[in-house]
């Protein structure tokens, strides 16, 4: 039921501009993270959506209610958006038990004494914290915290769930558990769901659909595997994806369909997937690792400058004319410190940068001449 | 048996190669010595016959020294019990608990508005609301009295408020229970204010954040949220404000007087002057175990099981509580206070030193300040050159001096001590020790010194002094010592070990300089606690050593522009000091609350 959309919202701080002019519509059932690097406006948007902060300018809908009009000068009380907020640090009341916590928000609405104790139990169950129950936060671990304050926004059944890093202050093994059990959460509760996180892996895991945001501004909001494929910016590309993606400055030069082009020593032909009149200009090529094959047919001389097994993949860092490139090679492999090896670009997603804007030109193929 | 005897001793010698080892033994050693020595002394006084005591018909006869339950009985069982013990001990419980309550309503009010609401003028109130606190204890209520005084009550005089406007204040309201809690609890507000803000500051404004989008209330959210998590500190201002009021001295002291209302500092001030030691000395026994017992208190409170655990997180987004017209009517109100509290005392000193006669301000004089001529009708010069001011000033700042250097130093190697060896025994011990005279009442620690004083012939000396203004501030130096050293991570030094870099060079080129501005604190807080220090060395300078504090407490009493104008003099210079440490090392009283 209930759609968000954000008009022109812009939030100034005196003189610092933390968003700026975001314009965006989270559908119901969705769940969204805000991605980007610490600083660039991602929390303040989502507490400007839960009414914990108010935007300078700008328009906020949620489902059909203005709960926020600089022009008309409406803004509703976060009590009365129907929504719930997870905290990165939990925000458990210190001074109250678990049970007292969880029930805190349905006294709140007034629902009667065995109701409560009746969802409580409930939350209790799902989140597995039932032997809890009559402890104060103090005595909980980060991961057992963690599930509480779940338990405590999900108890008066919120329609949109907001989330502010809630798995930053936990351990990967936990953060990873988590992450799963967040995911089915999404699809037992048919809530909306915002999530805010600088971790990019927990972006493209969680989301059907990624807002990436840098300096408050909007770079990309799409489904998280279009922002791995097609980055819009690079920006984009390089927050999307480990190891990150290689950026190689390079010139192209219109040749029939597509273009020649010369980068590190390397002459190679690019193919456009369809078709842009660029002319001849400077551009940086956006290589994702995982094009940049290792093969002995490979027509690119290179020496290998470290290897990093992890055991499933290996990323090779590999040495070309002075530059420093990344590959994934799937298994193990171990080569010799300065090892030659030969190298190819395969697929057809190689992004063609502008060098100026930064933006994406084009995708298509490169073959090594 | 001589391999183990050899391991041993190496043992010992490893424990004594660390500095740190050393400081912590001898800190120990001596603090220990300094701390029980003079308990037990006051003991040992209660239970014998002093040369005074033998006025006493019951012990008449009796050789001086030898033991006696008299004074024991004579204070709490006797016909006399009722006026020299319960009554003062009743009307310190009753000061002490009105005092609290103004301090945390009226200090408490102010933090919370000042942190949580969009109030005005919060720079200038969070900076001046904290004067009264900087200033001598007694400011307030030598304020109070010049301010309320009229010709029928007190010294005959009349006040300002009696000369502008001819309203006589009853009597009860100028002298006694009544204003003494006031002045108390106006001069603590500031210290609750601290405290509460810094808690309300330093609380994760997500908590009240969770509450608003659970939908409650702002009054359920103030009454489930955030007093709860405040109460502890609540319940601690409360505490601490109580035990500094039960051994306030001065305030009783200078309102108390004409009214005959007497407290358990003023009783023992009584019961020492007229050389009756072993009664004096009992009083002082129970405010020691009183203000341990409220110490001991304060601390199972603060560490419950629902205390306050504070999770980091970002919470600097806090949003104000709107107030609307109202934080503006607000704000005046508030500056009104602030300003009355904190500048009128300054006015009236001033003004009140410049009267022909006291309490008639429309002719005005400066020869109580720069005559120099022959003494003055209350046989005094003009301030300035009067040898008393000058002596006393010249005193009052050696004695500073010498405290600041003493404690600051010793507290810096303790703390640098105990930080090193954090966790051990010895370093807890030393630790506690250090901060022990802090729980001493100031009254019953100069009356423990005072026993020390008589029995080893130091008594009415400048070094006496200099020993319990050491001690008794040596809590402050000590806990900005330990504070300091325990930001600094070890390794800093070790890796200056690795070089072989002496410890003396380690402590003054390493060390030093990384937390000099915490370290400094640690020798200004000393200086300018002992600048404005009356009951703690009243007992021991009286008819010997005038420090500027206790030729104010001794003139306060018979020469009326003297005494005020001595006393702009003390708190102008308090306060030039404490600015100057704020200018200095940018370490103010009420950082991490400010507006």
């Amino acid at each position: 039921m209930p759609q968000i959309r954000l008009e022109h919202v812009t939030k100034r701080f005196e003189k610092f501009i933390a968003v700026d002019d975001l314009n965006m519509v989270i559908e119901d059932r969705d769940f969204i993270t805000l991605l980007g690097p610490s600083g660039c406006g991602k929390t303040t948007t989502l507490r400007m959506i839960a009414g914990l902060e108010t935007p300078t300018e700008g328009r906020i809908t949620i489902g059909d209610k203005v709960v926020f009009d600089a022009d008309k000068g409406i803004n509703i009380s976060p009590a009365k958006r129907d929504i719930g907020f997870l905290f990165q640090n939990y925000a458990l009341w210190p001074h109250m038990t678990v049970y007292q916590n969880i029930a805190f928000g349905l006294e709140n609405l007034k629902w009667k004494k065995e109701d409560i104790k009746v969802r409580v139990q409930e939350m209790l169950e799902m989140l597995k914290i039932e032997e809890f129950v009559q402890r104060y936060p103090a005595e909980l671990s980060g991961g057992q915290q963690q599930r509480v304050a779940i338990a405590r926004t999900l108890a008066p059944k919120p329609q949109v769930l907001f989330m502010d890093e809630p798995l930053s202050n936990l351990d990967a093994k936990l953060r990873s558990e988590m992450r799963t059990e967040l995911k089915r959460l999404h699809s037992d509760s048919n809530s909306t769901f915002v999530y805010v996180t600088h971790d990019q892996l927990e972006a493209m895991t969680l989301a059907t659909k990624v807002c990436l945001i840098n300096k408050g501004v909007l770079q990309q909001y799409e489904p998280p595997l279009t922002v791995y494929k097609r980055p819009q910016n690079l920006f984009v590309a390089d927050f999307v994806g480990n190891p990150t993606m290689n950026f190689i400055p390079a010139k192209l030069e219109k040749k029939g369909k597509g273009y020649d082009v010369e980068f590190l020593g390397v002459k190679a032909h690019f193919k456009p997937n369809e078709a842009f009149d660029a002319g001849d200009r400077e551009v940086v090529l956006g290589i994702r690792p995982e094009f940049f094959t290792i093969t002995d047919s490979g027509k690119i001389h290179a020496l290998a400058y470290s290897t990093l097994p992890a055991g499933m993949e290996t990323t090779v860092k590999v040495m070309l004319n002075g530059e420093l490139i990344s590959s994934v090679v799937f298994g193990a492999i171990d080569y010799k410190v300065d090892q030659p090896i030969n190298c190819d670009i395969i697929g057809n997603q190689v992004c063609v940068f502008d060098k100026e804007s930064t933006n994406l030109i084009g995708q298509g193929s490169l073959e090594v001449q | 048996m001589a391999t183990s005897l050899k391991k041993k001793m190496f043992r010992v010698r490893d424990f004594f190669s660390n500095p740190a080892n050393i400081i912590l033994t001898v800190t120990v050693l001596v603090l220990g010595f300094f701390t029980l020595y003079p308990l037990i002394l006051l003991l040992i006084d209660t239970i014998t016959v002093n040369i005074s005591d033998l006025l006493y018909p019951e012990l008449m006869g009796k050789r001086v020294g030898s033991f006696t339950s008299f004074h024991w009985k004579r204070m709490l069982f006797s016909d006399v019990s009722s006026t020299y013990f319960w009554v003062p001990l009743k009307n310190a419980l009753l000061m002490s608990t009105l005092a609290s309550v103004i301090a945390i309503i009226y200090g408490g009010t102010v933090a919370f508005l000042i942190t949580r609401t969009d109030i005005k003028a919060k720079k200038f109130v969070s900076s001046v609301f904290i004067f009264p606190y900087i200033m001598p204890s007694w400011t307030i209520a030598t304020f109070w009295k010049n301010f309320f005084q009229n010709p029928d009550i007190g010294n005959y005089q009349s006040g300002m408020l009696y000369y502008l406007t001819k309203i006589k204040v009853p009597e009860s309201f100028v002298y006694g229970l009544v204003p003494c809690a006031i002045v108390l609890g106006l001069h603590y507000a500031p210290f609750a204010y601290i405290l509460i803000g810094g808690i309300l500051r330093n609380m994760d404004a997500n908590l009240e954040e969770a509450a608003t989008i659970l939908k409650a209330t702002r009054a359920r959210i103030i009454k489930k949220i955030t007093l709860p998590i405040v109460l502890p500190a609540l319940l601690s201002t409360f505490l601490l404000v109580f035990s500094s009021s039960m051994s306030a001295y001065a305030v009783p002291q200078f309102l108390g007087g004409t009214s005959g209302f007497t407290v358990l500092t003023t009783t023992l001030r009584q019961f020492i002057n007229s050389g009756w030691y072993g009664q004096g000395y009992i009083m002082a026994i129970f405010m020691i175990v009183f203000g341990l017992a409220i110490l001991g208190i304060n601390q199972y409170v603060t560490s419950s099981r629902r205390s306050f655990t504070t999770v980091t997180g970002k919470s600097g987004q806090i949003s104000y509580i709107k107030l609307g017209v109202w934080s503006n009517i607000l704000a005046v109100i508030i500056v009104l206070l602030c300003l009355f509290f904190s500048f009128m005392p300054l006015v009236s000193f001033a003004l009140e030193s410049c009267t022909v006669v006291p309490g008639d301000f429309s002719k005005l004089t400066l020869k109580f300040w720069i005559d120099p001529g022959y003494p003055l009708n209350n046989g005094i010069h003009g301030l300035f050159y009067e040898p008393q001011v000058w002596a006393s000033f010249k005193n009052s700042l050696v004695l500073s001096i010498s405290c600041a250097f003493f404690a600051g130093t010793f507290g810096i190697l303790i703390g640098y001590a105990v930080a090193k060896r954090r966790g051990s025994r010895l370093a807890k011990t030393a630790d506690n020790l250090a901060f022990l005279p802090y729980l001493m009442p100031s009254m019953a620690l100069g009356a423990a010194f005072l026993a020390i004083g008589m029995k080893t012939g130091l008594s009415k000396t400048m070094t006496l002094l200099i020993l319990v203004g050491s001690i008794k501030y040596l809590p402050f130096a000590s806990r900005s010592g330990i504070n300091a050293m325990l930001q600094l991570s070890g390794e800093i030094e070790e890796a200056a070990v690795i070089v072989n870099v002496s410890w003396w060079k380690r402590m003054l080129r390493i060390i030093f300089p990384i937390q000099k501005s915490t370290f400094i604190s640690g020798y200004l807080l000393p200086f300018t606690s002992c600048m404005r220090e009356l009951s703690l060395f009243t007992l021991l300078s009286s008819g010997s050593i005038y420090l500027m504090t206790t030729l104010l407490e001794y003139w306060q009493v018979w020469c009326d522009q003297s005494a005020n104008a001595l006393n702009l003099l003390i708190v102008v210079t308090v306060l030039a000091v404490n600015l100057l440490i704020n200018k200095l090392t940018g370490a103010s009283i009420d950082k991490g609350v400010g507006g």
